[in-house]
């Protein structure tokens, strides 16, 4: 049995409780604390460190600028997630200006060969792609970091801008609209995305994660 | 005796109906699809009928809700499980500096 962060100390040794010191910013101290938590949290969704290291830049850059606002209520990593949700939205925004998506563009692996090509069984599952039984529960994943592990790597083949849809789906829960309108795609355009990703990401985590 | 022509019976219009009804590949993308909009009574149907069919269907279906759910469980605190380091050095300090000279 070990401590990775050491015991807490009793709340009344810290600051008064839900309360931050509002007259002095550290924000050398936020890079230490939660530097790596935001850094990792903004990648998981990016998929690039560049972006990701910008946006936790930012985030600092805005949390100076709004710690009047916070005053110290909550606690102050969320209050820096939320902050660092925005920029990663407004990451999106931007990198669809400067690339918006074309016609023909790649929504992912349609992965036809999961299906039968052949009667009299044409189109339903071939033995090797059907799904087993997984005989899990999301309570028991949830914990594992080498689930989330196969979970994050089984996205990376994805084309970005599919991972993206659908880590702000699945993860974040936005609505379609909300998402549509920050990818600036047609609703259409998301399902099929959706529906790849989803199909792709189930049988890689079959393969890597229930059969090994 | 009548339990296995009940048997037979049941085994015989589960073919017919996975013959006639939309094929998996078909019926997965519905699957995706009901997560996103409600599908139409049609729709409906045939996804019921392929499902009672299907139990590779069914697991696949089982499956998206799994991965849904985990992952929404945890997503503001995902950063905690997700593996993979952190900011490297050069981004540490180059962050660092920009908040110091923003002082």
């Amino acid at each position: 049995m070990h401590y990775s962060t050491g015991p807490r100390l009793p709340i009344s040794m810290n600051e008064p409780q839900g309360k931050f010191p509002v007259e002095s910013p550290d924000p050398g101290r936020w890079l230490d604390d939660h530097g790596d938590y935001l850094f990792r949290y903004a990648v998981f969704r990016l998929r690039d460190n560049t972006a990701a290291e910008d946006a936790v830049q930012e985030t600092f850059l805005a949390a100076l600028k709004a710690y009047k606002e916070f005053e110290g209520r909550g606690s102050e990593r969320t209050w820096l997630v939320g902050i660092l949700k925005h920029k990663i939205v407004d990451h999106f925004r931007r990198a669809v200006r400067e690339a918006p998506l074309g016609e023909e563009s790649d929504e992912g692996p349609e992965h036809r060969e999961f299906f039968e090509r052949s009667e009299p069984w044409q189109g339903h599952w071939r033995d090797n792609y059907a799904p087993n039984d997984w005989h899990a529960t999301p309570a028991e994943l949830i914990e594992r970091s080498d689930f989330w592990k196969v979970f994050n790597d089984c996205l990376s083949p994805l084309p970005q801008r599919t991972a993206s849809a659908f880590t702000l789906r699945e993860v974040d829960g936005l609505k379609s609209e909300e998402i549509c309108e920050i990818l600036s795609i047609r609703v259409n355009n998301l399902w099929v995305m959706l529906h790849r990703a989803r199909l792709h990401l189930r049988n890689c985590i079959e393969l890597n994660w229930f059969k090994s | 005796m009548a339990l296995k022509a009940y048997d037979k019976l049941k085994h015989a219009v589960r073919y017919w109906l996975l013959r006639t009804l939309p094929t998996c590949q078909q019926t997965v993308e519905k699957i995706s699809q009901s997560m996103e909009r409600s599908l139409t009574l049609k729709e409906r149907i045939n996804l019921r009928l392929h499902l009672w069919t299907c139990a590779w269907c069914q697991w696949y279906l089982e499956h998206l809700y799994l991965i849904r759910k985990t992952a929404r469980a945890k997503a503001d605190e995902s950063s905690e499980f997700i593996p993979g380091a952190g900011l490297s050095n050069d981004a540490r300090e180059r962050i660092r500096r920009r908040l110091t000279n923003h002082n």
